[in-house]
C-alpha cells in the first residue's frame, strides 16, 4: 500500500463506533466491518474507486500491492499537509538551532577560543543546518505514521483468507460499514456494478486494538533498566569515597610511564629524574651574563639596561607589544594597576586578592631597571613569574616600556616634539 | 495518464520557423561579440585588461551551460533514466553547442601566448622568476602546459557531446537497442572523466587569476553552478518549443517537476558547497587562503555577495520548494531565468574581485553583458542548428514509452 492509500484508509476509517442493533450483519450473523471487492487490474480498481467516490461514500479504501497512479484523484483523497507540517518543523529547527547557540554562546557562558567573536554565523551554520534537518526529517516520518495512524496492531482485513493476495496480485475496495450511507443492498448493487471479480463480507475485528501485555512488560522492564545508570549516578552524586572512580574509559589514565619527584628501580639512586652530569651545562642554561639573564651587576640590582640590550625605537615597540600582551590584563594599558582581571577581582570583592602594583607610583619609579626585570622573571606576591614565558630580550624591552608609561604620567605637551604636537589636537 | 501513443500527432521535428530562429541567434551572437570586443578595444577606458576580464566572464558563463546540459546528458545514461528519454534529446542537441563554447576558449588562451598578463599573472615570466610561490608553481602554471590542457578539455568536451548526439540520432533510423547500451557503457568513464576536466578547467581559468590562492572545493563550486544553470537552460529550452508548437503532448508537467526537482537540488548544493568551502577557510584564518574571501567582502563586493547568497540560495530554496511552483510553467520559468541571471552575477563575483584593489578593473555593463548575449546567442544559435532536421524525441529509444507514461506520484 502507498502512504496515502493508508492515509485514507486510517483516515476514513472510524472503528470506535460499535455497530448498533439493527446494524449490518455478515451472513452468519457476525457484525459486519464491510464489503469487499476484488480486482484484477488497476484499471479496474481505477474505475470502481470512481464509481465509489461519485456515490458518496466516505467511510471506504483501496487497497493495491503497489501505488497507483491517480487512484487519490479516483478516490477524492485531498491533499496531504504533511509538507507543510515538514516545512513548519524545518523552520523551528532552524531557530532552535541557532537560537541554542546564540543562547550559550553569545548570552549565558559567553567563552572567548582563539579570538572568535563569542557568536558568529559561520561557526553555527553547521548545527544549524543538522538540526533543520533533523527536525524536518523525524516530522516527516513520525508525520507520516501520525497521519496515517500507524502502527495498527489488528485490523479486520488481517482474517480474510483472500485478502493476502493484495501485497502480490490483486486490488480491494472495501466499504465499511460505519460509512453513513451504508446500506444493506443499495450498497452491495452499487459494488457489483464495479463488476468486481468476487465480493465477500468482512466481519468486524473483535480482538482488542491494544498491544499484546507482553510489548508492555517489555517495554516497561527496558525503561525501568535504562533509569538504572542515571539512579545510580544520581545517589553517589556529592558523595566521597576511598575507591577509584570507575574508568568505563580508561584512555591513558593507567599507562606505565615514570613521573618527575617519584621513584624508579632502574637507577641505583632510585630516582626518577636524572641529575644533571657534573661538569656539564644544558643548551642555553649558561646564561653568563649575570647583568643580561639576572639583572644584577655584583650583587646590586642594575642601574642600567645590560650591554646585549639596546634601548632604541623598535626595542620599544617590541616592549609595548609585549606588555600588551603579558601584563595588560592586571595592571591595565597605562600601567596604573586597573587591568580587566583587577576590577573583575574588585567585583567578587573575596578580601584575599591583592592588587596589582601601580606601576607609575613614585617607589616603583625608584626602583633600578635589574629590579623590575627580576620581578617579571619570577613574579611577586601574586604576580606569577613570565620567566619562562617571555625571552630575556623581551624582558628588557617590557622593562623599557614601563620605564616610558612611567615619564608619560609626567608628561607634558613639551615633551611631544613640536612636529607631533599638531596630532594631538 | 500519458500514454505510449500521444507522439504521434506530436510536432517532433524543428520547423521552419526554429530554424530561422538558429541562424538568427548565431548570426546576432556573432555580431554582438564584434561589437562587444570592438567596444572594449575602442571607448573602454578599461582598455585590454578590462575587455579579457568581460570575455572570461561570459566565456566561463556559457561554458557553464554546455557543461551543465552535457553532464545531464551523461547522468541520464549512467542512471538509465527512464523518466527522462523524452527530453532528453533536447539536452543532447543543446549540450553540443559545446563545440562552439570550446572555440571561444581561444580569446583566453591567444592573449597568453602574446605574453599578454592582464588576466593570469603568472603569464608574466619576469614576475615568475622573481617570486618564489609563482616560480614553485610554474610547472603546472604556465603557457604551454595551460594550452594542453586546455586542448584536452575541449576536445574530450566536444567530443564527448558529438558522440552522444550522433549515437542518439542514429537510434532513431536504425532502432537499435545496443546503441542505449553503448551509450550506457559511455557514460560511467566519461562521467569521471568530465569530473577531473571540470575540476581542472576551473582551477585553470578563474582559480588561477589568482595563483596564490588554493581550493580544493573550487571545482565542485564551479560544477554546482554548472549543473543548476543547465538545468534551467534545459527547462526553458523545453518551454520555448513547446510554445512554438513542438513536442506539445509528450512533455508534461511531469518532466518539469523533475527537472526542477534537480535545479532545486543543486541551488541547495552550491549553497552547501560555497559555505562548506567559506567555513574551512573562515575557521582555519590562514592569511593565504582569507584574502580571497577579505576582497570579497570589503565595499562594494560586499553586496554582491550578500545578493549572491540571497539570490543564489535563500530566495530559490524557499521559491522552488514547492511541488506546485515546479508543475507550472511561468513560475517554473521564472526560476529558471533567475537563477540562469544569478549564474552570470556568480561569475562575475569570481573573477572581478581578484588582487589588491588598486590592480583590479572596475565591471563595464556594456561590454559585460554585451559580450555573455552574444555568446549565449552564439551557443544556442549553433545548439539549434544542429537540432534542424533531427527528432527533438529519441523516438526509437527502448525506454520511450515509460519515459511518455512518467508519472510523479
Amino acid at each position: 500500500m502507498s502512504d496515502e492509500e493508508s492515509k485514507s484508509e486510517s483516515a476514513m476509517d472510524n472503528t470506535e463506533d460499535k455497530p448498533k442493533s439493527d446494524a449490518p450483519t455478515t451472513a452468519n450473523g457476525e457484525p459486519l466491518h464491510g464489503v469487499l471487492a476484488e480486482y484484477h487490474t488497476p484499471k479496474e480498481l481505477l474505475a470502481a474507486a470512481e464509481k465509489i467516490r461519485d456515490a458518496g461514500y466516505t467511510v471506504w479504501d483501496t487497497y493495491s500491492p503497489f501505488p497507483v497512479h491517480g487512484i487519490e484523484k479516483a478516490q477524492g483523497i485531498p491533499w496531504t499537509i504533511l509538507p507543510w507540517l515538514v516545512f513548519g518543523a524545518g523552520c523551528t529547527g532552524l531557530t532552535v538551532g541557532l537560537g541554542m547557540q546564540l543562547w550559550t554562546n553569545g548570552v549565558d557562558y559567553k567563552y572567548l577560543i582563539s579570538g572568535k567573536p563569542f557568536f558568529s554565523i559561520a561557526a553555527n551554520i553547521p548545527i544549524t543546518f543538522e538540526i533543520t534537518v533533523l527536525f524536518s526529517a523525524l516530522t516527516a516520518f513520525g508525520g507520516m505514521l501520525a497521519l496515517n495512524r500507524l502502527p495498527k496492531p489488528s485490523h479486520a482485513l488481517d482474517h480474510v483468507e483472500r485478502f493476502n493476495r493484495v501485497t502480490d496480485d490483486r486490488f480491494f475496495a472495501l466499504i465499511e460499514a460505519t460509512d453513513p450511507k451504508f446500506d444493506d443492498t443499495a450498497t452491495r448493487t452499487l459494488i457489483a456494478e464495479t463488476s468486481p471479480h468476487h465480493v465477500e463480507d468482512v466481519p468486524a475485528d473483535t480482538r482488542s486494538e491494544n498491544l499484546p501485555k507482553f510489548f508492555t512488560y517489555v517495554a516497561a522492564f527496558l525503561a525501568l533498566t535504562a533509569l538504572i545508570p542515571l539512579g545510580y549516578a544520581y545517589s553517589v552524586r556529592g558523595t566521597t569515597s576511598t575507591q577509584p572512580r570507575i574508568h568505563i574509559v580508561p584512555d591513558m589514565d593507567f599507562q606505565q610511564k615514570f613521573k618527575p619527584q617519584r621513584g624508579n628501580p632502574f637507577f641505583e639512586d632510585g630516582r626518577a629524574m636524572r641529575p644533571q652530569i657534573e661538569g656539564t651545562v644544558a643548551s642555553g642554561d649558561l646564561q653568563d651574563d649575570s647583568h643580561f639573564y639576572r639583572g644584577k651587576v655584583g650583587k646590586a640590582w642594575a642601574r642600567t639596561f645590560p650591554s646585549r640590550f639596546t634601548p632604541n625605537e623598535a626595542a620599544m615597540q617590541r616592549g609595548r607589544e609585549r606588555y600588551d600582551i603579558f601584563c595588560v590584563p592586571c595592571h591595565s594599558v597605562t600601567g596604573n594597576g586597573s587591568g580587566i582581571v583587577a576590577q573583575h577581582a574588585l567585583e567578587l570583592a573575596e578580601g584575599t586578592w591583592i592588587p596589582p602594583t601601580n606601576l607609575t607610583l613614585a617607589n616603583i619609579k625608584q626602583q633600578p631597571v635589574g629590579e623590575l626585570y627580576n620581578t617579571i622573571t619570577h613574579g611577586i606576591r601574586n604576580m606569577p613569574a613570565y620567566g619562562s614565558q617571555i625571552d630575556p630580550e623581551d624582558r628588557w624591552a617590557i622593562v623599557l616600556y614601563v620605564r616610558a608609561l612611567q615619564r608619560a604620567q609626567a608628561g607634558n605637551v613639551s615633551h611631544v616634539p613640536a612636529a607631533k604636537r599638531a596630532g594631538l589636537k | 495518464m500519458a500514454n505510449a501513443n500521444n507522439t504521434t500527432d506530436d510536432v517532433i521535428v524543428l520547423n521552419e520557423e526554429g530554424a530561422k530562429f538558429g541562424r538568427a541567434m548565431l548570426i546576432a551572437g556573432l555580431v554582438l561579440i564584434a561589437v562587444g570586443v570592438g567596444v572594449g578595444l575602442s571607448f573602454d577606458t578599461r582598455g585590454l585588461k578590462g575587455l579579457l576580464h568581460s570575455y572570461l566572464i561570459a566565456f566561463m558563463y556559457v561554458l557553464s551551460l554546455g557543461l551543465g546540459l552535457l553532464w545531464i546528458v551523461i547522468i541520464q545514461h549512467l542512471s538509465k533514466a527512464r523518466w527522462s528519454v523524452v527530453v532528453r534529446r533536447v539536452a543532447e542537441v543543446l549540450a553540443a553547442g559545446l563545440p562552439i563554447v570550446c572555440a571561444l576558449g581561444l580569446g583566453i588562451i591567444i592573449p597568453m601566448w602574446l605574453h599578454n598578463a592582464d588576466l593570469y599573472i603568472w603569464v608574466d615570466h619576469e614576475l615568475v622568476q622573481n617570486d618564489h610561490l609563482l616560480h614553485h608553481k610554474a610547472p603546472y602554471l604556465n603557457v604551454s602546459f595551460f594550452t594542453v590542457r586546455c586542448a584536452v578539455y575541449f576536445a574530450f568536451w566536444g567530443g564527448l557531446s558529438t558522440f552522444f548526439l550522433k549515437t542518439s540520432v542514429r537510434q532513431d533510423e536504425t532502432g537499435k537497442a545496443e546503441l542505449s547500451g553503448l551509450m550506457h557503457g559511455v557514460s560511467a568513464p566519461a562521467m569521471i572523466l568530465f569530473a577531473i576536466t571540470l575540476t581542472f578547467a576551473s582551477i585553470d581559468f578563474l582559480m588561477s587569476l589568482d595563483p596564490t590562492w588554493f581550493s580544493t572545493m573550487f571545482g565542485v563550486y564551479y560544477f554546482a553552478g554548472c549543473i543548476m544553470s543547465g538545468h534551467a537552460l534545459w527547462a526553458l529550452s523545453l518551454m520555448w518549443l513547446q510554445s512554438h508548437g513542438h513536442i506539445t503532448t509528450s512533455v508534461t508537467a511531469e518532466h518539469y517537476q523533475d527537472i526542477g526537482k534537480m535545479m532545486f537540488g543543486f541551488v541547495v548544493f552550491w549553497a552547501y558547497v560555497g559555505f562548506s568551502q567559506f567555513m574551512l577557510i573562515w575557521y582555519a584564518d590562514i592569511p593565504e587562503e582569507t584574502h580571497w574571501y577579505h576582497w570579497r567582502f570589503e565595499e562594494p563586493w560586499k553586496q554582491v555577495s550578500i545578493a549572491l547568497l540571497i539570490g543564489h540560495f535563500v530566495l530559490p530554496f524557499l521559491g522552488l520548494m514547492s511541488r506546485w511552483v515546479k508543475r507550472k510553467k511561468v513560475s517554473l520559468a521564472f526560476w529558471c531565468i533567475w537563477l540562469l541571471i544569478v549564474q552570470y552575477i556568480d561569475m562575475f563575483w569570481l573573477v572581478y574581485p581578484n588582487g589588491e584593489a588598486a590592480d583590479r578593473v572596475p565591471p563595464s555593463a556594456l561590454v559585460d553583458l554585451t559580450l555573455a548575449a552574444g555568446m549565449v546567442a552564439l551557443f544556442l544559435g549553433s545548439a539549434i542548428r544542429r537540432a534542424a532536421g533531427i527528432n527533438l524525441i529519441p523516438t526509437k529509444d527502448p525506454a520511450l514509452s515509460d519515459s511518455l507514461a512518467f508519472h510523479n506520484i
